[in-house]
């Protein structure tokens, strides 16, 4: 229990997704002007990183991983050199069938998250988190944890940025800065301030 | 008198203005101007708050109160100094070994920081503010005394510059510039802002310390202390013990050391107005909180510092400094009521935290301010929400 609640800080918070590995930057630079949208996209990825993390972790334990494939009469097999080209498989037919739930059970939510959803398929913190979890070695239960934490920090960076660009609507940004440039420089000071839990080993 | 200096800006003041002869100046007109008067143009953009206190005597009583910081610390560095070189230190000696290290500092930071502050007013055609003099003048109270004068002109670069003039100057940047700049320099250059001997200059050919003195800040001697329920006789030991931790005559950054002076500022601060309460005893309440929390959970095998009493995380190091001056900077904190109170708490925890458990870095409060300062508009936010969940809709 107690590791579990250690992967869950210091995936929200030492390693978070976004603010340390700077995974996902695309679609986070892209929405987060709209507070909205980002919490709606926060959520979304919250969602989908819990249960592809868990999929991708049996597929690689199952079908994958050296010796995995034991089941099947086949101790000698090694396929762990498809885990991308799978992974990005498994999270893209993830997001089509959460899609389609969603789009069925709550049509407001499937209008606000609107391009977003389909575009989760190719957000680097979904496959970077299913990648971390096989180099760490982490259990089911813990890849489970993991996936929530990982979506977490990503949502809480992106739920930042949206109200600091907010506050920034006041700013009076030079012509060359504004738009992207002068986000990334928030992205930067706001990664300098997250250094704070660099160091803590949980 | 006073008619005279009116008359003597009068006949200046079309020069300056559009159309006149030294038109570009005119920022540079305008803030020397509003030392002596109050700015005759009242505030356009709305919303704003109808007082006679304008942004240049808000700050400027920040600076005040920041003054007897600076004598006390220019005194602290060369009563350390002395220490050092293992002589008992003299009052005017110690002052006078202090003021060659540190106002070298100050006027680097001052000459770089209003530099590009009027860089970017003539440039960008906006006013002089002059919440640089407050940010170049907390920036160099957070150095250590013996910070390379090249290394003190980048930090307050990077925060007037990156921290703030590039969204548009006082007043729209999101985190405190001063404190931008210390971090840029703690992670640019961890070898002159971190370590035990960078607190103390040595003064004459001196290279090291005498053995007697303990180089040691108070946060590293409470961070490696041995036994559990003796950290504070374990700084007593070595020469903190509460009194002189609450004074301050212990080696520390240049202004951070005296708790006793920041408080005093902090009460100076909120009795005027300047300081928000609701931030400073939030921050109060968050450290002593937290540190009597991992009292009741320390047991025997846990971190001894995690024992120490509460009331000893707000005198070592710089708590007491950033309280008082840096989380209460009215700009990059939120600006509701709860959401100061749940700020200022955070702060005070998250500095606790930090230095129990990170051993990365024995001082946390800098990055807890930033860290904070990133989440004030989300705080604000929420705050806002709920309270207009509360409000009954359209009766």
């Amino acid at each position: 229990m107690e590791n579990l609640i250690s992967i869950f800080v210091n995936s929200v918070f030492v390693g978070n997704i976004l603010l340390a590995y700077f995974l996902g930057m695309c679609s986070y630079l892209a929405v987060s002007q709209n507070l909205k949208t980002s919490a709606g996209l926060g959520v979304a990825v919250i969602f989908v990183l819990a249960i592809t993390t868990p999929a991708n972790w049996a597929v690689y334990h199952f079908l994958l991983a050296p010796g995995a494939l034991s089941w099947a009469g086949l101790p000698e097999m090694d396929l762990s050199f498809l885990k991308f080209i799978l992974f990005i498989a498994v999270i893209a037919g993830m997001v089509q069938v959460v899609e389609m739930v969603i789009d069925r059970y709550s049509q407001t939510l499937y209008n606000s998250l609107g391009v977003f959803l389909p575009l989760i398929t190719v957000n680097c913190a979904i496959l970077g988190t299913s990648l971390f979890m096989v180099e760490r070695r982490y259990s089911f239960a813990e890849s489970v944890v993991f996936g929530i934490g990982s979506g977490t920090g990503w949502a809480l960076a992106i739920l930042a940025m949206a109200t600091v660009m907010q506050k920034l609507r006041y700013a009076d940004v030079p012509e060359g800065l504004q738009g992207f440039g002068i986000r990334m420089i928030t992205t930067g000071l706001m990664a300098m301030a997250f250094m704070l839990f660099s160091g803590i080993t949980l | 008198m006073k008619k005279t200096i009116q008359r003597f800006f009068e006949t200046l003041r079309p020069r300056f203005e559009k159309g006149g002869r030294f038109q570009r100046w005119y920022a540079f007109y305008e803030s020397i101007e509003t030392i002596f008067f109050a700015p005759g143009v009242p505030t356009t953009a709305t919303p704003h708050v109808r007082d006679s206190l304008d942004v240049k005597r808000y700050m400027a009583s920040v600076v005040v109160v920041l003054l007897p910081l600076l004598v006390f610390g220019m005194y602290n560095t060369g009563y350390q100094s002395q220490l050092a070189s293992g002589k008992t230190p003299e009052l005017l000696l110690s002052f006078w070994i202090g003021f060659k290290a540190v106002i070298p500092l100050v006027i680097v930071s001052y000459l770089f920081g209003f530099g590009w502050e009027i860089v970017f007013a003539r440039i960008r055609g906006h006013e002089i503010s002059e919440g640089v003099f407050v940010t170049a003048m907390l920036f160099p109270l957070t150095l250590p005394p013996t910070t390379p004068l090249w290394q003190a002109a980048m930090g307050i670069s990077f925060g007037v510059v990156i921290g703030k003039e590039i969204f548009g100057g006082t007043g729209r940047n999101f985190l405190n510039p001063a404190l931008a700049g210390r971090a840029f320099l703690y992670f640019a250059y961890p070898v002159q802002m971190s370590g035990d001997a960078v607190w103390t200059v040595l003064s004459g050919a001196r290279q090291t310390a005498v053995d007697a003195f303990s180089s040691a800040t108070p946060l590293v001697v409470a961070f490696e202390a041995k036994t559990a329920g003796a950290v504070e006789e374990a700084l007593a030991e070595v020469g903190y013990p509460f009194w002189k931790l609450f004074f301050g005559l212990y080696p520390d950054s240049i202004g951070a050391s005296s708790t006793f002076l920041c408080l005093v500022g902090a009460l100076v601060l909120m009795a005027i107005g300047v300081a928000s309460y609701r931030i400073i005893v939030g921050d109060i309440l968050g450290v002593v909180l937290t540190g009597a929390v991992l009292n009741l959970i320390a047991t025997e095998g846990s971190i001894p510092y995690m024992t120490m009493n509460p009331l000893y995380h707000l005198i070592i190091g710089g708590t007491a400094f950033g309280i008082a001056f840096m989380t209460t900077d009215p700009v990059s904190a939120p600006d509701l009521h709860p959401a100061r109170w749940i700020y200022g708490f955070l702060i005070g925890a998250l500095t606790v935290l930090i230095r129990v458990f990170n051993p990365a870095f024995p001082e946390g409060i800098m990055l807890a301010i930033l860290f904070m300062n990133v989440f004030a508009p989300l705080l604000d936010h929420v705050v806002l929400k709920f309270r207009l969940r509360r409000r009954i809709a359209n009766v």
